[in-house]
């Protein structure tokens, strides 16, 4: 009689090896006994599986103590359990890619085998890439081992039905096996089994008693584990905003947490929340579901509704001049203020806030909003010179003055297109211009038709603002179509609501002479998409002979701006955060749209910490986090367990109907009621303590204790459900 | 007949289902169904096996299941169903039932200890508590044994001279999950073998009975007479029913009482089950060295034939019973009948328990070995020895 003992874990088809070597000797007219050591064990546990054969029939009916063979399933089982009762100069076939040479050592006196059975499996996709089923390959692999007819285990395998790639598997294992005869047959350290029959304390005389102990840890061929990845949202924010963390605070109803923690990183979250592009919506995971998660109105509901203060973290000596009250020059004041920073903001115009104020019309952004977010900037105590404009000389002064200086003054070139015409000199101007002088009150263009040229913001804010002020009709004349506007998609719609019409792949191309009162000609040319140019977009292409007139009463020029570099000296090298000069011993840097030309509040606000930051290292030595970008661990939505969530659409908010808002300047949106649209948002990457690992944890070896999730590997087998029903990715299985 | 490796589940699986189909003939095959480990496979098997005619009901308990099985055989179907352990204490009310309104169902009882705790392994505790129930019980060592005794057992049960129900008991693991080579019979074949069953007592629209009324002690103990006749009678009837089941499928089901060389032994191992085919190597060679012992195995437990294993014993001295089980208070359970059996016939007989593999615990050649060394060396029985631990 033949007895083999198979060693294999749970799940990898022990028994059916059993069976199938079973099955080969049967066919071959053999008396054939297969079974398994059952028990309660789940997937992973060690297990074992016996086969015995014989040319007589066989009547024992125990347990094989003294096998002839064993096989190994798996490397991670080979040890001293292997040869235990294993009859000298025996088989040990190991599931294995090494040579058998290097078990030799640890087993002297028998004969060894390996073969990759698992990457044969694999290759024969049996079973799944993490558990392949390498059952039907070592089958072949014992054949060959133990010399049985090549044919046999193909024969088995029909017989019991197996198809397809597992006759393959298992003649390639046959061919594959690695065997090695020649040990020293005389070395074999045969180990009897110990029957347990020690009796152990019952249920009454055991109470308080030492008990029999199984670390179950002992099982796992894989464990859980947990890290947090950056959310998109976090990544692309050119704030630095938190968004995944203020959302789940508000998810959470708490907008006083939510708001504490957007003003770690920008003094104007009641601002963004009503202008920024939300190029963390561009990159929401829930995009794979239904809908972004409505991350701009909920930073406006944390910054209008929450209550949080702001106070400087230190007192320090250092005096630093911040040049320009934009969103760059005021975001870089308030971080240096928190810092304990004295911070002087010098701005040449009689009011804060830069392009805030000039250029971003109240009906988007009103003023008190402003207001009350510069007041929480100057209540750190910020000091403030206005009518001060800084020529190079004066920055030169500054730099005596102060211990740093930034300069955050913006685009201040604005780009022109010579139109020729003429007439008087408001009826062809500047649309940045039109935009300070509406929102100060002191323009109107009643009963005017009104052409705006430019594609950006400013020329939807001058399209929109020239409506309110009386225009009978305004247009806007744009060289490409509508995709490539950069102004937000939001406004353009709400600007389309409003009746402004837009002219796509229209090219102005000059301005007629005129007389006296006569009204505007302007002659323009159709366009068409042609290459993509260096930024991806097609290239506009005039398209000849398509040239036709426009009549109107006032051209608005939006074509963009580009910075003044003047106020430096000569040759100077403008980079964002960096230091300008690097010749005086005063760091001067150039910050915000004036180094970077981003031209959104939220990169201007993303500029001014960095600078912030970069100053506070350099006076402090202190690393903030922020200042080095962080590594590139973004979660997308392909890494998320998608089922797990349910589909639930946006809130949008509300905006007024644009009959009644397109004449006033009262807001036009109005913003989210609740913050419920918060619960929407998947924390992707980042725990948010669902407790579901914790809740399907089947072994209780999963404790949470506080916001700490622990692990008990003593006992965990590395079932992998928590990971499985991890929606996040936060905890994931690691192979040992 | 085809060979084919099968587990014990497997055997037990296609002979309910064989024999249920073909009672196509008449009023088909039907059974509740409930899983238990290490049953389970049995009761799968018989769900997805296309019967002819007849219902294949999952129910939600053990006792429903024999509830849907009572109600089938009463209404003239072939009927049946399979449980362990606890599955069988959850049943025992509706077991008693079937067996006092003379229902001929087979039950796959595979044995499994009777928890807590909670324990998977072989242990005959959880059918051999049954024994006072008009039950007949057979007990099997090979996967093949299971299916002929199966069949066997439709015969037997549905006899007009016994209609009582039977459980066919197999070890769990050591034959329930274990592959053996076993000839699976045609259906051909077993429709020679059992014939459509005609009950006397079915229910029939147009002769109305009532079943289950207050029934007065003279008439149940009329009932209960009845029973113990029949309970007589079935050795016989078995013999007769052994004897056509050689002719039709040639292999011998086996004997209610199987004896090795018994005749002229001193002493005796009286074994059951699995081990008995463990025993059987391990008093052949004892026997060979020359040592005067002998083996019995016992298949049928219910009616307890007594009778036959003393005429197969004439001059035994010392009875060594193995028992799976364990009778609180008592001790085996096998050896608690013999013990009954002997009194007067053989008053001056030893007989010692030992209790082996109790609790699903591995019966090896080494502890037979111990056991036939034991009562070799006995001067007189003790009290039941527990084998396998250190007590």
């Amino acid at each position: 009689m033949i007895e083999i003992r198979i060693h294999g874990r749970g799940g990898q088809g022990g028994v059916t090896l059993a069976k199938i070597i079973a099955t080969t000797r049967y066919l071959h007219g053999f008396s054939v006994q297969a079974f398994g050591l059952y028990a309660a064990e789940r997937s992973g546990a060690p297990l074992q599986a016996f086969c015995r054969f014989d040319a007589q029939p066989i009547t024992n009916r125990n347990l094989i103590y003294e096998p002839d063979h064993v096989i190994v399933l798996d490397a991670t089982l080979v040890g001293p359990a292997i040869t235990s009762g294993l009859k000298p100069n025996g088989w040990i076939l190991i599931n294995d890619p090494r040579f058998p040479y290097e078990f030799a050592e640890q087993f002297p006196g028998y004969r060894i085998a390996t073969v990759d059975a698992t990457s044969i499996a694999r290759r024969n996709e049996l079973g799944t890439r993490s558990v392949p089923i390498v059952n039907t390959a070592l089958a072949g692999a014992v054949a060959r081992v133990l010399g049985f007819e090549p044919e046999s285990v193909h024969e088995a395998l029909e017989h019991l039905g197996f198809r397809g790639k597992n006759f393959d598997a298992a003649s390639e294992a046959y061919e594959r096996v690695i065997i090695v005869d020649d040990v020293d047959r005389h070395g074999a350290r045969v180990t009897h089994p110990v029957t347990p029959t020690q009796r152990v304390p019952g249920i009454v005389d055991g109470g308080g008693a030492e008990r029999p102990v199984i670390r179950t840890g002992q099982w796992a061929t894989q464990q859980p584990h947990r890290k947090e990845w950056t959310p998109p949202c976090n990544h692309v924010c050119p704030a630095g905003n938190d968004v995944q963390g203020f959302l789940q605070a508000l998810a959470r109803k708490e907008t006083d947490l939510a708001l504490e923690t957007l003003l770690r990183t920008t003094p104007f979250p009641s601002v963004c929340g009503r202008v920024c592009p939300a190029p963390c919506m561009e990159s929401c995971n829930r995009l794979s579901l239904d809908e972004a998660v409505n991350v701009r109105d909920l930073e406006r509901y944390a910054g209008d509704r929450g209550r949080a203060e702001v106070k400087p973290l230190a007192t320090r000596e250092q005096r630093i001049a911040v040049v320009g009250s934009g969103p760059a020059g005021l975001a870089a004041a308030y971080h240096l203020a928190r810092f304990g920073y004295r911070v002087t903001v010098i701005e040449g115009g009689s009011s804060l806030g830069g392009l805030l104020r000039t250029g971003i019309p109240p009906y988007r952004l009103p003023r008190e909003v402003l207001d009350r977010e510069i007041g929480r900037i100057l209540h750190l105590g910020v000091d403030v010179r206005l009518d001060t404009r800084i020529e190079r000389r004066d920055l030169y002064r500054l730099t005596l003055e102060f211990d740093a200086v930034l300069v955050a003054t913006g685009l201040q070139e604005l780009r022109s297109l010579d139109l020729g015409g003429g007439g008087n000199g408001e009826s062809i101007m500047q649309g940045i211009d039109f935009l300070d002088r509406a929102n100060r009150e002191v323009i109107r263009v009643d009963d005017e038709d009104v052409i705006v040229v430019g594609g950006g913001n400013t020329a939807f804010d001058a399209a929109r603002s020239a409506l309110r002020l009386g225009a009978r009709s305004v247009r806007i004349v744009y060289r490409r179509t509508r995709e490539e506007m950069p102004a937000i998609a939001e406004e353009i719609e709400e600007a389309i609501e409003e009746g402004i019409a837009c002219d796509y792949l229209t090219l102005p191309i000059r301005i007629e002479p005129r007389n006296g009162d006569e009204r505007l000609t302007m002659i323009c040319r159709r366009m068409q998409l042609g290459e993509p140019d260096d930024s991806g977009r097609r290239r506009p292409v005039e398209v000849e002979g398509s040239d036709f007139p426009i009549e109107c009463d006032r051209v608005l020029l939006a074509l963009g701006q580009s910075a003044d570099l003047s106020v430096f000296p000569e040759g100077s090298e403008v980079r964002d955060g960096a230091d300008v000069l690097g010749l005086l011993e005063t760091p001067v840097y150039a910050i915000g749209d004036l180094a970077s030309n981003d031209g959104t509040v939220a990169a201007a606000i993303g500029s001014g910490r960095r600078a912030a930051l970069s100053i506070h290292y350099v006076f402090a030595g202190e690393e903030l986090p922020g200042l080095v970008p962080a590594a590139d661990d973004v979660i997308r939505a392909g890494s998320l367990k998608m089922h797990l969530f349910e589909s639930a659409p946006s809130h949008h908010g509300m905006s007024r109907p644009a009959e009644e808002r397109r004449l006033d300047y009262r807001e036009v949106h109005a913003g989210i009621a609740d913050p419920s649209e918060a619960e929407r948002c998947l924390s992707c990457g980042v725990c948010n303590e669902c407790d579901r690992c914790v809740t399907y944890c089947p072994e209780g070896v999963l404790k949470r204790i506080g916001r700490e999730f622990i692990f008990d590997y003593e006992y965990c087998k590395g079932c992998g459900v928590c990971a499985a029903e991890c929606p996040r990715n936060v905890v994931f299985m690691t192979r040992l | 007949m085809t060979l084919e490796l099968v587990t014990g589940n497997h055997a037990a699986g296609y002979a309910l289902s064989v024999a249920g189909e073909a009672n196509r003939g008449a009023r088909g095959a039907a059974c509740g169904i409930y899983p238990i480990t290490p049953q389970t496979e049995i009761v799968e098997f018989v769900a997805k096996y296309p019967f002819s005619k007849g219902r294949v009901i999952a129910v939600e308990s053990e006792h429903s299941a024999m509830g849907v099985s009572i109600g089938a055989s009463m209404a003239g179907a072939r009927a049946f169903t399979a449980s362990s352990s606890n599955g069988l204490a959850y049943m025992t009310e509706n077991i008693m039932v079937a067996g006092f309104y003379r229902l001929p169902i087979v039950l796959a009882a595979v044995n499994r200890t009777l928890g807590p705790p909670w324990n998977i392994w072989a242990d005959q505790g959880d059918t051999l508590y049954l024994r006072d129930f008009p039950w007949i019980q057979l007990y099997c060592e090979t996967n093949q044994e299971v299916l002929d005794s199966t069949l066997l057992a439709f015969r037997l049960a549905e006899d007009r001279r016994i209609l009582l129900p039977v459980m066919v008991v197999m070890d769990a693991f050591i034959l329930s999950h274990t592959q053996m080579e076993t000839e699976l019979p045609e259906q051909e074949l077993v429709d020679r073998y059992l014939p459509p069953l005609s009950l006397p007592h079915e229910l029939n629209l147009n002769r109305p009975t009532t079943v289950g009324g207050l029934t007065w002690p003279r008439e149940t103990m009329s009932q209960r007479i009845e029973v113990d006749e029949a309970m007589e009678r079935v050795p016989a009837v078995y013999e007769e029913h052994r004897a056509s089941f050689k002719q039709i499928f040639g292999r011998d089901p086996g004997a209610a009482v199987s004896t090795f060389e018994t005749e002229d032994a001193e002493s005796v191992l009286v074994t059951s089950g699995t081990i008995a085919s463990t025993a059987l190597e391990v008093v052949r060679g004892r026997r060979a060295a020359g040592e005067k012992i002998g083996m019995v195995k016992m298949k049928m437990f219910r009616p307890f034939p007594g009778d036959r294993l003393l005429d197969a014993c004439p001059h035994v001295r010392k009875f060594g019973v193995l028992d799976r089980d364990y009778a609180a208070g008592l001790g085996g359970v096998w050896w608690h009948d013999l013990r009954a059996t002997l009194q007067g016939p053989r008053d001056g007989a030893m007989v010692q328990n030992y209790l082996t593999g109790v609790c699903g615990g591995d019966v090896t050649p080494a502890m037979i070995n111990e056991v036939i060394d034991d009562l070799l060396a006995r001067r007189s029985a003790g009290k039941p020895v527990w084998k396998g631990i250190d007590k």
